[in-house]
């Protein structure tokens, strides 16, 4: 055990890289370090949130009442497929790598990643892949087709605007960031840990950044087989999905979700990570088995292979293939709930506070208990055969993309802000809009459930005066709006917490983890020296040391 | 890093060679469209495509040894095997077009054209990789062995070569076994 | 009345297969119910319990405990192997091979609305489906453009019809009456208007439609109704739409043979009415935009007498 300890006083000469003393937009813009970069990402999810939730209000709108007229059916399909898209791919990735890049060469003690302008560029081009999405607006409408985007209908003959093919490029573009990203990630977590940090030292966020690049690097490529050979059936006139000249929609649909089932578990590892570590700071206990939580994780990534037919059951496949992967959707529902009950463990016989993190971090627990329990019901073969392709799915995704994914990342956006950018957010505040989004969330997307029971098929631009279908699309509605409200009101707390917040001290919660070593927010080189390593929680042992030689 | 790489790589060219599989074993498939292709020509220029990877292996060694020469000339001669290589499947190309062997003409061309025209693309990519190696190495940047950046390249470029074994035994070899003229 | 007075719901089950449906999910709503539950008791008991007072000392330490660890594998793991076995039964009993049988139905799902021909009968209709009450029918379900997906919430599973493929459904309606479904695969702009009317009628009403439908379009015994007819061949609707026993064969449109006998047109957006057919008929993107009806031009009394003839065709 070797190492000298070094705390960096803020006075240091390196300029800092925090949001407030600007060092200018063209040095923003330049930028490769890493700590940029990641608030970059940061603010490009921000931006695309503010749009795809505005076409969320919009289709929330139009389905305020039966058979509304505030939206054309042409609009509506282009409205809901681009929510669609922009959510995943240019929200809730971006936010993902933004912290991902952020927080990895902090936890794991280096100064950067591995290739710092392969970050930038990654940034970038994601970046750019979005704009050119939205470009399609103006060249003549956006995509329509939904954001699964299923053959034959994504074929010229059927969508004749140029949106799919503005869809194919945008996301071959943000994936080639996506995984230029995730090879920078998983070479940085394997050479440039600091000496002595081994892999069972790794803090379980690193982790499923580190499960998550491999996920990234191998389900991305069927996605972009799927949209190469989607453009080249529409550009060229090739037949791969073209039933009419010998090629197979059906193909679509398997490399797509060969790709998209990966897809979310890419989307919702990384957000558990996060709560891992909240969950341990905000009771001062480490995380309960965490050995089975990160092998839960390898597993979940393993399994999120062998699972994507259960998206097709409906297609007619026979009983015994269909039974397979309901098999396959099943297990992998354990793993998941290894981790929920692991998370419960680690509260237990804590010493909670309720933070504004840490009140995300609860909610998180039931809403994605109930987000991954809609979804096993789909690995119930014959229930899958009644809901879906209706609104059930709609809540089912929504729990678990924003109950789970998004939980996940605004409890660490609460627990990470006064490192990002040296300021607190004042508690009453952050109650306040977890309060207004939690209400909004669960009021949208609860009755959603009931409305799939009742026949309410997705993807609908407006629906007939049937019992109940007029009522619940209501509720959901107003549910709408409040989130949409309480967005806003966090870009108000956000901003006001940069133009006044309370200064951040180094580590504001008592923290385990390396970050919170540096300033709020860390100098440009990130370390000087670093203490020795002997767990998963560096800081802790590093803050008992000097507590020892204090009293010693 | 490179390893990362050509193992998405990997995947993508996997998903790819899984869809033509896929077409061979549904209906409608042409089999006759096989015969159009010139097994004789192309597995002339495949053997030359493979001896790259052996030239590769040569230059690589040479830079180990600090003979400088040497790993310019193999680099020279890696580089013009996979030209003419390139320069082949192009003659190919206008062959079939000549005889409207189309991508949009069925399902078999339209793999054919997929699977073969993304291996163009990445060995086009490699000849590039492989002239800006020339270039610095002509800049006196490989004077001294122990860079990673020969290797690095030659992971990349032995990959481009192993990708057309499998394409060149699956569209070319595996049709014209499996699908007799009849 | 257009819609009945309960909404399609899948607790409502009209037909055998759905009665098997329903029961498999009751016993996921329990168990997951309890898994619920639990997750909730547990965190209200936790965040009750646990609660931070100013001047803790830090709580004890602990790693884990491999016992609870394999527990909280095998719970789930044993409601996993219960939910497998009854999926499989389940698929097994609502959904068995089609086999050789000849279907009853078969359902071309279009863009956007459903054609409905029965083997051995030269009747074909469209969106308002007739079917025999208390024997298992064979529905064979397929495409002419896009994808998209039969559903009848009430009566069971739904299915997708997929251009190139055959697919197929088993339905054995307890009782007559009417149950209403909706195509659930986006297939385009008014997917949302591609929806399903099965009118359940005991064997004896059935076999007399069939017989009815089978018969040819009735030719209009005058006045506006004949000059109507002049018109619908005039202008060509013919290439569209079939009428039998005219000189119409189109299949591009829904088959008009006895349209007036339908309740409701355009896929269930709106009744059957001569005003309605009217609007319809003067613009139907208008009606039905991106319905790829096209827009023909009419003097107005040509229009009057082609509603007449529509009309008349029962």
């Amino acid at each position: 055990m070797e190492g000298n300890v070094y705390i960096p006083k803020p006075e240091e000469q390196l300029p800092s890289v925090d949001l407030e003393d600007s060092q200018g937009l063209l040095q923003w813009i330049s930028s490769v370090d890493h700590k940029q970069i990641g608030i970059l990402y940061l603010l490009m999810a921000v931006l695309y949130l503010l749009v795809g939730g505005l076409a969320a209000l919009l289709i929330r709108t139009q389905l305020i009442v039966p058979e509304n007229h505030f939206l054309s059916p042409q609009v509506y399909n282009q409205l809901f497929t681009m929510h669609g898209t922009t959510m995943i791919f240019f929200v809730l990735t971006p936010a993902t790598l933004g912290f991902s890049v952020y927080m990895t060469p902090l936890m794991i003690g280096a100064n950067e990643m591995a290739f710092p302008r392969l970050n930038a560029f990654g940034f970038w081009i994601a970046f750019f892949g979005g704009l050119l999405l939205y470009f399609s607006f103006l060249a003549g409408g956006a995509p329509d087709t939904g954001w699964f985007n299923y053959a034959p209908l994504n074929e010229r003959a059927y969508a004749s605007t140029p949106g799919v093919d503005y869809y194919c490029i945008g996301l071959l573009l943000g994936g080639i960031g996506t995984v230029g990203t995730a090879i920078n990630l998983i070479v940085t977590i394997l050479k440039m840990r600091m000496p002595g940090m081994q892999l069972r030292h790794l803090p379980v966020f690193v982790w499923m950044v580190l499960v998550t690049s491999f996920l990234i690097l191998a389900a991305f490529p069927t996605l972009n087989a799927a949209l190469s050979m989607l453009l080249l059936d529409r550009l060229w006139q090739a037949h791969f999905f073209a039933a009419t000249a010998g090629g197979s929609a059906l193909l679509w649909q398997h490399l797509f979700w060969a790709f998209g089932h990966p897809e979310v578990y890419i989307l919702v590892l990384p957000a558990f990570g996060i709560l891992s570590e909240v969950f341990q700071v905000y009771s001062r206990k480490p995380i309960f088995g965490y050995t089975f939580v990160v092998a839960s994780g390898v597993a979940i990534a393993l399994l999120a292979f062998g699972v994507w037919v259960h998206h097709m059951f409906a297609t007619g496949q026979t009983n015994t293939f269909n039974a397979f992967f309901a098999a396959s959707s099943m297990l992998i529902g354990i793993p998941t709930g290894v981790k929920v009950f692991n998370w419960l463990a680690t509260l237990y016989g804590g010493s909670i506070r309720f933070t504004t993190s840490m009140l995300f971090a609860l909610a998180f627990l039931v809403e994605f208990t109930i987000g991954g329990l809609s979804g096993v019901s789909f690995a119930v073969v014959p229930i899958d055969w009644q809901l879906t392709d209706t609104y059930y799915v709609v809540a089912h995704l929504h729990y678990v993309f924003v109950g789970g994914t998004l939980f996940g990342l605004l409890a660490g956006l609460f627990y990470w802000f006064p490192k990002l950018s040296g300021r607190m957010i004042s508690e009453r505040l952050g109650r306040w809009f977890f309060w207004l989004f939690t209400i909004g969330f669960n009021l949208t997307f609860f009755v959603q459930h009931f409305l799939g029971v009742i026949g309410l098929p997705r993807r609908v631009y407006t629906y007939p005066n049937l019992p109940y279908y007029g009522s619940l699309n209501l509720i959901s509605t107003v549910g709408g709006f409040l989130m949409g409200a309480a967005v806003l009101f966090l870009l108000y707390i956000l901003y006001q917490s940069i133009k006044r917040g309370e200064k951040a001290p180094d580590d504001p919660w008592d923290a385990y983890t390396l970050e919170w070593l540096t300033t709020s927010p860390p100098q440009l080189q990130n370390f000087g020296t670093v203490p020795p390593v002997r767990s998963f929680q560096p800081l802790r042992d590093l803050k008992q040391d000097l507590n020892k030689t204090k009293t010693a | 890093m490179m390893f990362l790489v050509i193992g998405t790589e990997a995947v993508f060219f996997l998903s790819l060679i899984v869809a033509f599989v896929y077409y061979s074993l549904a209906s409608g498939f042409n089999p006759q469209a096989t015969q159009q292709l010139s097994l004789a020509t192309t597995g002339a220029f495949s053997v030359l495509l493979l001896s790259s990877s052996f030239t590769f292996w040569r230059a690589e060694v040479s830079y180990q040894r600090g003979q400088v020469g040497g790993l310019k000339g193999w680099l020279l001669a890696t580089m013009a095997l996979g030209g003419i290589f390139l320069l082949g499947q192009g003659w190919e190309y206008w062959h079939l077009f000549v005889r409207d062997f189309t991508i949009s003409k069925g399902i078999f061309s339209t793999s054919f054209y997929t699977l073969t025209g993304f291996h163009v693309l990445h060995l086009l990519i490699g000849l590039i990789m492989l002239g800006v190696v020339f270039w610095l190495a002509v800049l006196g940047d490989f004077d001294r062995p122990n860079s990673l950046v020969i290797p690095t390249a030659g992971i990349y470029w032995h990959f481009v070569d192993a990708v057309w074994v499998l394409v060149f035994t699956v569209v070319y070899l595996f049709p014209h076994i499996l699908y007799k003229p009849s | 009345m257009l819609y009945s007075l309960a909404p399609p719901s899948i607790f409502d089950p009209a037909s055998r297969e759905a009665d098997r449906l329903y029961a498999l999910d009751v016993y996921f709503i329990v168990a997951s119910l309890a898994v619920l539950l639990l997750v909730i008791g547990l965190l209200i008991y936790i965040v009750l319990k646990f609660r931070a007072q100013p001047g803790d000392e830090e709580p004890r330490q602990i790693g884990g405990n491999r016992k609870l660890e394999i527990l909280m594998i095998g719970g789930p793991t044993v409601l996993v192997a219960i939910f497998f076995y009854l999926t499989v039964t389940t698929m097994r009993a609502v959904h068995p091979p089609a086999g050789n049988r000849s279907p009853d139905v078969v359902i071309n799902g279009r863009q956007f609305w459903w054609e409905a021909s029965y083997p051995g009968t030269a009747v074909t209709t469209a969106n308002e489906i007739h079917l025999p009450v208390g024997r298992t029918l064979l529905l064979q379900l397929r495409a002419a453009d896009v994808i998209h997906d039969w559903w009848v919430p009430t009566l069971g599973q739904k299915m997708d019809a997929i251009p190139g493929q055959s697919n197929h459904l088993w339905v054995t309606i307890k009782k007559p009456g009417i149950y209403d479904g909706v195509c659930s695969e986006f297939c385009g702009a008014q997917h949302a208007w591609m929806r399903i009317r099965v009118v359940a009628q005991p064997e004896a009403e059935y076999r007399r439609w069939l017989q009815e439908r089978g018969q040819s379009a009735r030719t209009p015994a005058g006045g506006t109704a004949l000059t109507g007819a002049h018109i619908f061949k005039n202008a060509t609707c013919g290439n569209c739409h079939r009428v039998r026993g005219t000189d119409a064969s189109g299949n591009a449109g829904p088959d008009l043979t006895h349209f007036a006998s339908r309740k409701t047109m355009l896929a269930g957006m709106l009744p059957n009415t001569k005003e309605n057919v009217r609007k319809w008929l003067q613009n139907p993107q208008a009606v039905k935009p991106g319905a790829l009806m096209p827009q023909f031009k009419y003097p107005k009394d040509s229009l009057n007498a082609l509603v007449d003839y529509l009309v008349s065709l029962q």
